[in-house]
């Protein structure tokens, strides 16, 4: 389980690399098109760019879950023990879950009504875009749970035997 | 449900969830799902497609190609040669390498719209230098982080994007308007150091002849063109702020890959993996600011707010305190795009009613924001400069005090004296007012 997790992670890794890249592309056509008129004024460049994006962010959402790179605060004290230290984390990690189940709820609905619809320029069935909102929910589960059993690791183990496991280190840009 | 009611709950529940280490994405979100539940006119899906709405903008494209662009120039040595050329030119100042970061950091500025990317490149850089010559750790690592600030400020800027899409302000506007306090800070900057250097009897450097000059000047040349090329570009309609985004990303290839060949192809996936997600982390906060900010405004919240300040009878430069207080306080706690998002669309009516200019109200909000990258707890750029300077945040925050007094003291003269932000871009482009 464990093997496949980490190649599924590999893999949002790859995808949102390539999509970054990918982004480049129908935004410098639309440049080229309007100021040389080398090729073609192509209207879907907008449309595509703005689809890649959005899958970037959702992505983005998923890797920051398992990295533990979601911004949070550090205004309460830290936790001494490691116990109490499992605690903290499975409370904050119970918050996210209830997030990501309500994103694979109503994410499904959303996905649903996304596929009665296409796109108005490039023609794209729009489920395509909207499914990232439910995956993004159901990702979210996957990496919490490996989180999860961590921090009931952390409260079971004694004091001196601290497992190792993924740490917490909140950032933003 | 009443609006005292329902910002109880949004922003309590906010709050509690922060209070908890919830990160503040999720946390904005959580807060909304209560009132989206309870309320029988809405559906819980609107938490959803509100997020969506505000991912489908094609200006907010700009957000990961600034900073990849960024990112590009400092892989690409580029910050380098900027540091050689302000070396040349300000080096031979009592604390010269102090007044070569705060120089740096404002040519840097002008070619990246990133305060963090400004601390990451320049920081990693300079910091060492400036130990290795003396400087205290916590005097280096202060001025690293408070003239970072100026990337957000002057022209192009992230959050000058986001607040230019948002709230319908011409983004070429902002761009001119922020050239003035940004080029002030530099200065203010430089004054401390010098009082620093004077007290502390930091070293001076040589002074560089006309040729040295003349060399640094010659091999930064192709980096000082950008801002010219993306700022000039949206101000005078030639690209989209997207666009110009794009054209600052190819520009940096051009120049790292084709011209001084600095950067291979292997480290380019790494450039673009690590833009990708930084922007996304702060970018998925977006869409749950922006649904927690529609609740807000569904239930007439920001309204409610207003007839209680006009009651008040506060005219512009009381409002325009008031405006700055909201985000400096905001923003020591959450990141500025989210704060814009939630703060910024709150207080907008509220501008508006005591006649203040958008583009004034935008600079106030985003100077306060700027300065909310150097406070605790939550100061981004404060806390990449410590951990390049290995110290701890604390043991940097009298010095940063110190500095960010007179930077407040421009505050409260772009608060009173609104022309001074507001004169640049009447005079280039008065269409934009």
């Amino acid at each position: 389980m464990k093997i496949l997790i980490e190649q599924y992670y590999r893999f949002l890794k790859i995808a949102l690399t390539a999509l970054m890249g990918l982004m480049i592309i129908p935004v410098t056509l639309q440049i080229l098109s309007r100021h040389t008129g080398i090729i073609p004024r192509y209207i879907w460049t907008e449309e595509v760019a703005r689809f890649c994006f959005i899958w970037i962010i959702m992505i983005g959402s998923m890797i920051a879950v398992r990295d533990g790179t979601h911004f949070d605060l550090d205004l309460l004290p830290h936790p001494k023990s490691p116990r109490q230290r499992g605690i903290y984390r499975l409370i904050v990690h119970f918050g996210m879950t209830l997030m990501a189940l309500f994103f694979i709820r109503y994410g499904f609905v959303f996905a649903k009504s996304g596929y009665m619809q296409t796109s108005e320029m490039s023609g794209i069935n729009m489920l395509w875009i909207y499914v990232s909102f439910p995956l993004a929910g159901m990702t979210w589960i996957l990496f919490l749970s490996e989180r999860i059993m961590y921090d009931l690791e952390l409260i079971s183990e004694t004091e001196s035997d601290e497992p190792e496991g993924p740490e917490e280190s909140g950032e933003s840009s | 449900m009443s609006p005292g009611l329902v910002a109880a709950i949004l922003v309590g529940g906010f709050v509690a969830l922060i209070l908890l280490r919830i990160p503040v994405s999720f946390a904005l979100g959580l807060a909304c799902i209560p009132i989206l539940l309870i309320d029988e006119r809405l559906t819980p899906v609107v938490l959803i497609t509100e997020m969506w709405k505000s991912y489908n903008a094609f200006i907010l494209l700009a957000v990961p190609f600034f900073l990849l662009a960024a990112n590009l120039m400092n892989s690409a040595g580029i910050t380098q040669r900027l540091v050689n050329l302000a070396q040349a030119s300000v080096g031979h100042l009592p604390g010269g390498l102090g007044h070569v970061n705060v120089t740096v950091s404002m040519l840097f500025a002008g070619i990246s719209g990133s305060s963090t990317a400004d601390a990451a490149g320049i920081g990693a850089l300079l910091i060492p230098a400036m130990k290795k010559e003396g400087y205290d750790s916590s005097f280096t690592v202060a001025i690293t982080a408070c003239s970072s600030v100026m990337g957000v400020i002057i022209p192009p800027s992230i959050i000058m994007i986001v607040w230019g899409g948002l709230m319908s302000v011409s983004i070429g506007g902002l761009f001119l308007a922020g050239i003035v306090p940004g080029v002030l800070i530099n200065l203010i900057l430089m004054g401390a150091t010098l009082a620093y250097a004077k007290a502390r009897n930091y070293p001076v450097g040589r002074r560089a002849t006309f040729r040295e000059f003349l060399v640094a000047l010659g091999q930064a040349s192709f980096a000082l063109v950008t801002p010219a090329i993306i700022v000039g570009g949206i101000v005078f309609g030639l690209f989209t702020p997207t666009e110009a985004s794009v054209i600052a990303v190819i520009y940096s290839l051009f120049l790292g890959g084709l011209i001084y060949r600095s950067i291979g192809l292997k480290e380019i996936p790494k450039v673009l993996y690590e833009s990708a997600r930084l922007s996304a982390i702060s970018l998925f906060c977006i869409g749950t600011a922006s649904a927690f900010g529609w609740s807000l405004a569904y239930f007439r919240v920001p309204q409610a707010l207003v007839d209680v300040l006009a009651a008040l009878h506060a005219g512009p430069v009381i409002t325009g305190f008031l405006i700055a207080l909201a985000f400096l306080i905001v923003g020591m706690f959450i990141d500025a795009i989210p704060a814009i998002i939630v703060l910024g669309t709150v207080l907008l009516p509220l501008a508006e009613n005591a006649g203040m200019h958008p583009i004034h109200f935008a600079i106030i909000g985003v100077i306060s924001l700027a300065f909310g990258l150097v406070t605790p707890p939550y100061g981004l750029c404060l806390l990449i400069a410590a951990s390049l300077g290995k110290i701890k945040v604390v043991d940097a925050l009298k010095d940063v005090g110190i500095i960010l007094l007179p930077m407040l003291g421009l505050l409260v003269l772009v608060i009173v004296v609104p022309e001074l932000v507001l004169f640049l871009p009447r005079w280039i482009a008065p269409h934009f007012l």
